[in-house]
């Protein structure tokens, strides 16, 4: 359906996107992952035609967006990582002035708006000035207002920032429901895995402007086929038993929690009884030590050597 | 499309009350108060205006007497002769107007007059530094007496002219010289002299004139400061419009409308037409504050739309341009240089805080190519009860500087997409 073709930015001091290629079918979701200025939201600008890029092109039906982005615009929604909405208006007043600014009107438009305010179940607040919703809330409008015109795609930068995990649930399962009933095609930009593995089916995985990975969820799992993550759990931990897994020589990579430490081992290598060993040697009580199955945090971790999120 | 854009501006104004309070009330605030300063000013206290009067008598008010004593001897009962002639010396015009009115303590302070002689008259209307020259002409005294007496009808005028540099200064000598022709005309002045109004004939609805060469009706300084006060609030709907649509760029609505294929050039339409009519209306609603809290009136209702429509749309064209420099330099930067410094500029030159242009040939100048300035020389032209042709210049002007307004705004607009 739409296809970027080495697509590059470049600012002033940095280059944002560089040489990023991927393509979305009809009806797929797809998660984009990454980092804090990895380059999703200027990736997005650019697919969106508000950017343009230094290089590189998009495609869209055999024609570029970039230049001649009209066609391409009114089939999709763009649900921006900011809340980009009148705060001093109420709800219904934002999705009117959005749904006329969509060229809807009369009973058409009062439709819709009604339609939307029920699937973001923000029915009852209708007449509530946004200024006053919490911070889901003002996800999920910022989220509706782009489903007024019944796009066919929809491109979301990151709608889950900063809100109450209820919100979440609600905003990833209107997300699957979109797409189940109405193969509704989705771009999904996040640093949650959790929500990336629940929703897609296809994964790019940015950092720093670079695409670092890319498949279905099983494809980038396998990267992870030659390690094991394990988890140990303890009450508490002290410096020495940490310095002496870190030094370890079989532990590829550790990351340190305040119960819980990560550590990725060669899966050829039994790590479990080296693990008891040095945890009697520096006077720990493990609560358990467990084999982890690899998650896309793990396999970000292990292509970047970084937490996800900080 | 340029209606949502301008509906959803008119309620994002009702929904913040501070806003409109800033825009409303302030004004309305300010207003009351400069007129009062100004109006006690009027009653006496320390004048920041100072007022030049020339005074140029054809005849001979002494000379005049006599003859009109002499003449009604012929013509009434001797009763009424002697009371006529007993009470004479409270009725003389040109006496009253130069010791009742012109020597008054309180009004000679900020009023000086200069009595000179007719041959000094080209040298005074050349002078710029008188504000008025009143002139009486030959059997003022006589036929004033003789029309208080007899109603004869023939109503005698001063003449006046005026430098139409100083507007406050002729409206505040327009304002005394009607009081005292009221008093003169409607028999209370005979009246409070204890003239028997019977014996006298007098009707009290004689009707006199004073004024008059333009027929120049005076400014009231409630007038004049509502003006003042609308033609530099309105510039701050400018910036308050201008803030309001760079908001929408941050919060990243601008995107929001772009991406709906909205041309570029509907939205600087919408923000263009917002600023004009949102301008409108403010002006609308502080003068009618000032019409019916201060009996503020307009002589010609046409001419006044005219140069209120005039004014709001260079208000509509300063929006816009804030609009797109903000745009382009991604800055409010501009929007703020705007509201802090130049409405303060504007509104000094354009002499809303005091006709400063007044008292400045270059400053007069100045406050003229300012959109308010210009538009309080215009209304201050309509408010002195001249006709629409003379403000002409003043509309063209307004339309001039909204349309450079605009295209200077369409070549700072960003044109394409919005990357930096
Ligand atoms: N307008 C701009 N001018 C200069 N640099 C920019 C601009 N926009 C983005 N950048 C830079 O480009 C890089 C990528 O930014 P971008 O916003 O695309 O990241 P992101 O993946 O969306 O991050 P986040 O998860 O924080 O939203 C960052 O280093 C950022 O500082
Ligand atoms: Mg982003």
């Amino acid at each position: 359906m739409i296809e970027l073709v080495n697509l590059t930015k470049e600012y002033k001091n940095v280059k944002a996107v560089k040489n990023l290629s991927m393509f979305i079918e009809r009806g797929e979701i797809v998660g984009l992952l990454g980092p804090n200025g990895a380059g999703k939201s200027t990736a997005i600008s650019m697919l969106s035609s508000l950017v343009e890029p230094t290089s590189g092109d998009v495609r869209f039906e055999n024609s570029s967006i970039i230049k001649n982005p009209s066609k391409f615009r009114k089939i999709v929604g763009i649900v921006p990582q900011e809340i980009a909405l009148y705060e001093d208006l109420t709800a219904e007043e934002n999705l009117h002035f959005f749904g006329r600014i969509y060229h809807l009107r009369g009973a058409k438009l009062k439709q819709k708006v009604e339609e939307v305010l029920e699937q973001i179940g923000l029915s009852d607040r209708r007449k509530d000035v946004v200024k006053k919703f919490s911070g889901g809330m003002k996800r999920r409008l910022n989220i509706g207002v782009a489903m007024l015109h019944d796009p066919e795609m929809i491109i979301m930068d990151e709608p889950t920032v900063g809100i109450d995990p209820q919100s979440r649930n609600y905003i990833l399962e209107t997300v699957k429901r979109l797409n189940e009933e109405r193969n509704m095609t989705v771009l999904y930009t996040s640093h949650y895995m959790e929500e990336v593995e629940f929703l897609c089916d296809r994964i790019y995985i940015m950092d720093k402007g670079d695409l670092i990975a890319s498949g279905t969820k099983e494809e980038i799992k396998k990267i992870l086929s030659s390690e094991n993550t394990i988890a140990i759990k303890a009450d508490r931990f002290n410096k020495e038993f940490l310095d002496a897994l870190q030094n370890h020589p079989s532990v590829n990579r550790i990351t340190i929690g305040e119960r819980e430490v990560l550590i990725i081992v060669p899966r050829a290598v039994n790590m479990f009884s080296e693990v008891i060993k040095i945890a009697e040697e520096y006077g720990i009580e493990l609560v358990s030590v467990d084999n982890k199955a690899p998650t896309l945090e793990d396999v970000f971790l292990h292509l970047t050597g970084r937490a996800l999120r900080d | 499309m340029v209606w949502n854009i301008i509906k959803k501006q008119g309620l994002l104004f009702l929904r913040n009350p501070q806003e409109l309070l800033l825009l409303l009330a302030l004004p309305m605030i300010l207003i009351t108060i400069l007129s009062t300063a100004l109006g006690g000013l009027i009653n006496g206290g320390s004048s920041p205006i100072s007022i030049n009067v020339a005074f140029i008598e054809h005849g001979d008010e002494q000379r005049e007497v006599e003859k009109f004593l002499r003449d009604i001897e012929e013509q009434l009962p001797p009763q009424a002769v002697e009371e006529v002639r007993a009470n004479i010396e409270q009725m003389l015009p040109i006496t009253i107007i130069k010791e009742s009115i012109f020597g008054n303590e309180e009004i000679s302070e900020f009023i000086e007059v200069d009595y000179l002689n007719v041959s000094k008259r080209e040298d005074v209307l050349n002078n710029d530094e008188y504000t008025t020259l009143i002139e009486v002409p030959e059997n003022f005294t006589y036929d004033t007496l003789t029309n208080l007496v007899f109603d004869s009808g023939k109503v005698p005028s001063l003449i006046l002219m005026q430098n139409e540099g100083q507007q406050v200064g002729t409206g505040v000598i327009n304002n005394l010289l009607t009081q005292f022709q009221e008093q003169l005309t409607l028999g209370e002045f005979l009246g409070k002299n204890q003239i028997d109004m019977d014996n006298l004939q007098l009707t009290s609805d004689v009707k006199g004139e004073i004024v008059t060469i333009n027929e120049q009706e005076p400014v009231s300084s409630k007038a004049y400061y509502t003006l003042g006060m609308v033609l530099m609030n309105v510039l701050f709907l400018a910036g308050a419009i201008g803030s309001y649509a760079f908001h929408e760029k941050q919060i990243h609505v601008f995107d929001r409308i772009m991406i709906a294929n909205v041309s570029r050039w509907s939205y600087f339409i919408g923000v263009l037409l917002s600023g004009t009519i949102f301008a409108f209306i403010q002006c609308l609603i502080i003068f009618g504050f000032s019409r019916v809290v201060f009996g503020v009136t307009w002589p010609d209702l046409t001419a006044f739309f005219l140069i209120t429509l005039a004014f709001s749309l260079s208000v509509g064209g300063i929006a816009v341009l804030l609009v797109a420099i903000s745009y382009r330099i991604n800055t409010e930067t501009i929007t703020n240089f705007f509201t802090s410094i130049i409405v303060t500029l504007f509104a000094v030159l354009g002499g809303s805080f005091a006709p400063i242009g007044d008292y400045s040939k270059v400053i007069q100048f100045l406050g003229n190519l300012t959109p308010n300035g210009a538009s309080m020389t215009a209304y201050l032209t309509i408010l002195r009860g001249e006709e629409l042709l003379k403000i002409g210049n003043e509309i063209l002007y307004l339309i001039g500087f909204a349309a450079a307004a605009v295209v200077i705004a369409v070549l700072c607009f960003p044109k394409r997409r919005l990357s930096q």
